[in-house]
């Protein structure tokens, strides 16, 4: 059978919807043939990426869809694409998630329509490619890349304090990531080659593996993020228009935690072991003590990001127990906070297309105004908490029992996150949306539109999904994540 | 008769002269053009110019004939390789652009002169000698003959009081350096006994210990360059001097004495002191982490484009002169890459600052760029890709270029430079950001004439493009470059 060359194409495509919109000559702030080409693109796409679970090979855990290009150097410094188990089911969530974002953007009108689709389409590439880069340098390339159109969505069509948190995203990630070069760098003059399925038989001294380890580190703490890093995902999020939030929290903090599962546990496992109290700490550290600032938020959008860097602890403390269930755990919670986060950043986008706020003193019994989204938003807001037969529950289950059976002291303290996520959550539930109708509220009464009831649904319907049947992905995750785990050493901690 | 005419034609200009050829060529019809410039009418620097551009491009037709040479020639005074006629190839693809930017952009009156382009071919004889030479003394000539057009061209708006400021300036700065650079070669030649190139490098390789002597005769002539290519801290006269030349002018002082300049520097450290590296290297590691200190942390306050760009510039430098401290072929090739990315995107950036008009007057301060996007997005694009690959974000060229010098330094094992290298590119990545900020985010003041010329219009997307598609295919600079460092390395 001829192969189809499905990951360059997932790649180009959008890159090609890109020339359509560029060549419509329309200006006005709706956009429509530019909508049609963005939406059409991203629809081919996603369903162009389904190729990739259907053909799929479950028992074997390497890469697969292999394509590589003579790039730099014919022998060892190729351009190679592929994906595993571990990076397929963030590939299905990128294109899902792009797609979502732009139908959600159908019925919207916004300053530059036309430029704002690209940068969805530019990105929806990107975010391809870095997860199917199996070649350090080329992975390199599209995890930087993904800055400029993030920067131009933030800056461009963000709220009052938009330049400066295009400015902060911009230098933190950077700033993390360069560190990563030289490590990639210093890969490549130590055996000839970055391919990542090669780097995995090689091993290295330890004291080099701990820089590097920090080097890696210190790029994906970023992104992901970590506690004393996380400090421009908030106002990141409170800033970026609501897309672009969905893109960001959805996407592009994954990013973190696949890169930590990928290069951190399996290029230096001893290095992972050594840091593996430091990153318990931080993690725990993460889970409570931004859960306590997300409950003292008077803004949603920053609410529901400190929440994120909570439900990123789980996902830290799971890939770090170095166990089956904490790898499937952290997968299983990313997609999931994929999944939820990027419904609870729509719901508050379609809260804010009609009110233009965010602020939570704003509303109250928004229940009687918008009843259908309400109950939308109450799925959300459960699956966030992790109520068993959500999505969440399995991914903070899964974690919590790995790091259970590696150290007891540390499952403990974050399941008390577990709680204080249950409360932060339903405050805001019932601030928003419970009690008596404020005043505010008189003026207007529209219920969700035809194009967010398809987003929502969609969503809820992934998170149960998920969260009945997490063996959908876990099926195909298992053997790649396995093979991480024999290649790891027996840890004590 | 006929024997002799054949044996003068064989001996003297086929088998060895004739590589200069391009240089003669530029210098004789540079003269040519100063006898007829007089008899032209007043408009006539549009013709001159043009006529220049045309011996530009049969000069570069002279080098590409015989870029595969390699020889020594007027008794050692210069030399002819591949990796000297590459830079000159790539000095006079930059000359002929930016002949032809001031041809298509409008320019003031007061450089409406023909002497603008016999100026500028005379500087440009200059880089090319100081590129061939193969001796301290025929390298000092041909820096003068550049320094000394140049000075004339930054000062060239009589009636504007910055430019002469500037010229004044860098006139001063210039002469120190030519009086440090031939202090530096008296201590050599009082200690080796000639200034060539050659007899240097035979006296080293015979040396059992380095006389101090020696070390601090290079020390001057590294200071010396390095005034030239403005590496901190001698770097001072840069921001003035930018800012106040013409702008058409600073784009020739920021790129092409530049490549001259480290054509002569990879020359002179790798050829005859060669030995010494430990020596120089200590000294390069210091000028390059300064120049990447002071470039990034400069221009963090700087509110004119010009002034910014200088900063940019010795930052760039930074990062060029850190390529060289291993002294191997492959950081050579690495510079070499490095060079035609940082010609594309200067090119490019000062394209669009020589276009910045508000009401037919030219205008460089960053506010003044602000909501760009709204009246010419396409500029807007393009002119995003150049800073974006100047600050080193891929997947544009400059990215691409920053690899593979960090991939030297790596290989040598100096972790220390390349952390201090990266960290200053993030610092520098902002104010380039910042510039595309200005570009994008922030609300128009007062509107920028829009660019009607559409030679600069192309010239700017083509510029963009090229950055922009590098990262497809990279290996074709590598493979380039690394066979015209080939030639460098055989003559040791």
């Amino acid at each position: 059978m001829i192969s189809l060359p499905i990951l360059p194409i997932l790649i180009v495509l959008p890159l090609i919807g890109l020339i359509f919109i560029f060549f419509s000559s329309e200006d006005d702030e709706n956009a429509l043939q530019s909508k049609k080409s963005a939406l059409w693109t991203s629809a081919c796409n996603f369903f162009l990426s389904l190729y990739l679970p259907i053909n799929f090979d479950k028992s074997i855990p390497h890469f697969q869809f292999v394509n590589s290009f003579s790039w730099f150097n014919s022998d060892n410094l190729r351009f190679a694409l592929g994906v595993d188990g571990l990076s397929m089911p963030f590939v299905l969530l990128s294109t899902f998630l792009i797609l979502t974002c732009i139908v959600f953007l159908l019925p919207q009108s916004k300053k530059n329509m036309k430029m704002y689709l690209a940068s969805f389409l530019l990105l929806e590439s990107f975010l391809v490619g870095t997860f199917s880069a199996i070649d350090l340098f080329s992975f390199y390339i599209f995890f930087e890349s993904i800055l400029i159109p993030m920067y131009l969505i933030i800056g461009f069509w963000g709220g009052e304090r938009r330049i400066y948190s295009a400015y902060k995203f911009f230098l933190y990630t950077l700033l993390g990531s360069v560190l990563m070069l030289i490590a990639i760098i210093f890969l490549y003059q130590e055996f000839g080659t970055i391919s990542i399925p090669k780097l995995l038989d090689y091993t290295l001294p330890f004291y080099i593996q701990v820089w590097l380890w920090l080097a890696f580190f210190s790029s994906f703490a970023v992104k992901i993020p970590m506690w004393p890093f996380h400090t421009w995902l908030p106002d990141a999020h409170v800033e970026a228009p609501t897309e672009g939030s969905v893109i960001l929290a959805g996407i592009l903090l994954k990013l973190g935690g696949y890169g930590f599962i990928r290069f951190n546990l399996s290029i230096l496992p001893d290095a992972s072991i050594f840091f593996t109290p430091f990153i318990y700490f931080l993690s725990v550290l993460a889970i409570i003590y931004t859960s306590y600032i997300a409950l003292v938020q008077e803004d949603m959008k920053k609410l529901i990001a400190y929440s994120s860097v909570a439900h990123m602890g789980f996902v830290t403390l799971g890939i770090f127990s170095a166990n089956i269930q904490g790898l499937h755990g952290a997968i299983i919670q990313m997609i999931s906070h994929g999944i939820i986060s990027a419904a609870l950043f729509f719901s508050i986008g379609s809260i804010y297309n009609r009110y233009k706020t965010k602020e939570i003193n704003f509303f109250g019994g928004l229940n009687l105004k918008l009843p259908k989204f309400s109950v939308f938003f109450l799925i959300f807001t459960l699956g966030s908490i992790g109520l068993p037969g959500t999505s969440g529950f399995v991914g903070e289950y899964l974690s919590l029992l790995a790091v259970y059976s590696k150290n007891t002291m540390v499952a403990v303290v974050s399941t008390l996150g577990v709680i204080l996520s249950a409360s932060y959550m339903l405050i805001l539930y019932k601030r928003v949306f419970l009690g008596s109708l404020s005043s505010n509220l008189d003026k207007k009464n529209d219920d969700i539109n035809f194009y967010e009831i398809g987003v929502y649904i969609t969503l809820v319907l992934l998170i149960f999904i998920i969260g009945i049947k997490p063996g959908f992905i876990l099926d195909y995750t298992t053997p790649s994540l396995e093979r991480i785990i024999q290649l790891y050493p027996i840890s004590i901690f | 008769m006929k024997e002799l005419y054949s044996y003068i034609q064989f001996q003297f200009f086929r088998e060895r002269e004739l590589l200069i050829i391009p240089e003669i060529f530029l210098a004789i019809c540079a003269v040519i053009i100063l006898f007829i410039s007089p008899f032209l009418k007043k408009e006539g620097f549009t013709k001159i110019g043009y006529i220049s551009l045309i011996v530009l491009f049969i000069s570069q037709f002279f080098i590409l004939k015989d870029i595969f040479y390699s020889k020594l020639i007027f008794d050692g005074f210069f030399i002819i390789d591949s990796f000297g006629s590459f830079l000159k190839s790539l000095i006079l693809i930059g000359a002929g652009l930016i002949i032809f930017f001031y041809l298509t952009v409008s320019n003031p009156k007061s450089l409406r002169r023909s002497e603008f382009s016999i100026l500028f071919l005379i500087s440009v004889v200059g880089m090319l000698l100081m590129i061939s030479s193969n001796n301290l003394l025929s390298l000092f000539m041909s820096m003068e003959l550049q320094s000394l057009a140049l000075y004339i061209l930054v000062s060239f708006s009589r009636d504007d009081f910055v430019s002469s400021e500037a010229g004044v300036k860098y006139f001063i700065i210039g002469s120190l350096s030519t009086c440090i650079f031939l202090f530096g070669t008296s201590l050599i030649y009082g200690l080796v006994g000639s200034t060539s190139f050659s007899e240097i490098s035979l006296f080293m390789s015979d040396l059992y210990s380095t006389p101090t002597m020696l070390i601090i005769g290079l020390i001057f002539i590294l200071v010396s360059l390095s005034l030239k290519i403005s590496a901190a801290p001698f770097h001072m006269w840069t921001p003035d001097v930018y800012q106040g030349a013409p702008s058409i002018v600073t784009t020739l002082l920021s790129t092409l004495p530049k490549i001259a300049a480290f054509g002569v520097l990879i020359r002179l450290l790798v050829y005859p002191f060669g030995e010494i590296i430990i020596d120089w290297g200590k000294i390069l590691i210091i000028l390059s982490i300064s120049s990447m200190l002071i470039g990034s942390l400069g221009a963090l306050r700087q509110t004119d484009i010009k002034r910014l760009m200088a900063y940019s510039t010795i930052n760039h430098i930074g990062f060029i002169l850190m390529a060289l401290i291993p002294g191997s072929e492959d950081g050579i090739t690495s510079i070499c890459i490095y060079l035609i990315f940082y010609i594309t995107m200067n090119l490019g950036m000062f394209l669009f600052i020589l276009n910045m008009q508000r009401d037919q007057v030219s205008v460089t301060a960053i506010k003044d760029l602000s909501g760009l996007y709204k009246t010419q997005p396409l500029m807007a694009g393009c002119l995003s890709i150049i800073l974006f690959s100047m600050a080193g974000i891929p997947p544009m060229a400059g990215f691409i270029g920053k690899l593979i010098i960090l991939n030297i330094i790596i290989d040598n094992n100096l972790f220390f430079l390349a952390i201090i290298a990266v960290l200053t590119s993030v610092i520098a990545a902002f104010y380039y950001i910042r510039l595309i900020k200005s570009i994008f985010f922030d609300e128009p003041i007062d509107d920028l004439d829009i660019i009607s010329n559409n030679h600069s219009k192309y010239m700017l997307c083509g510029f963009a493009f090229f950055n922009l598609t590098v990262v497809l295919y990279p290996q074709f600079f590598l493979n380039l470059c690394a066979s015209i460092t080939l030639s460098l390395f055989a003559v040791k």
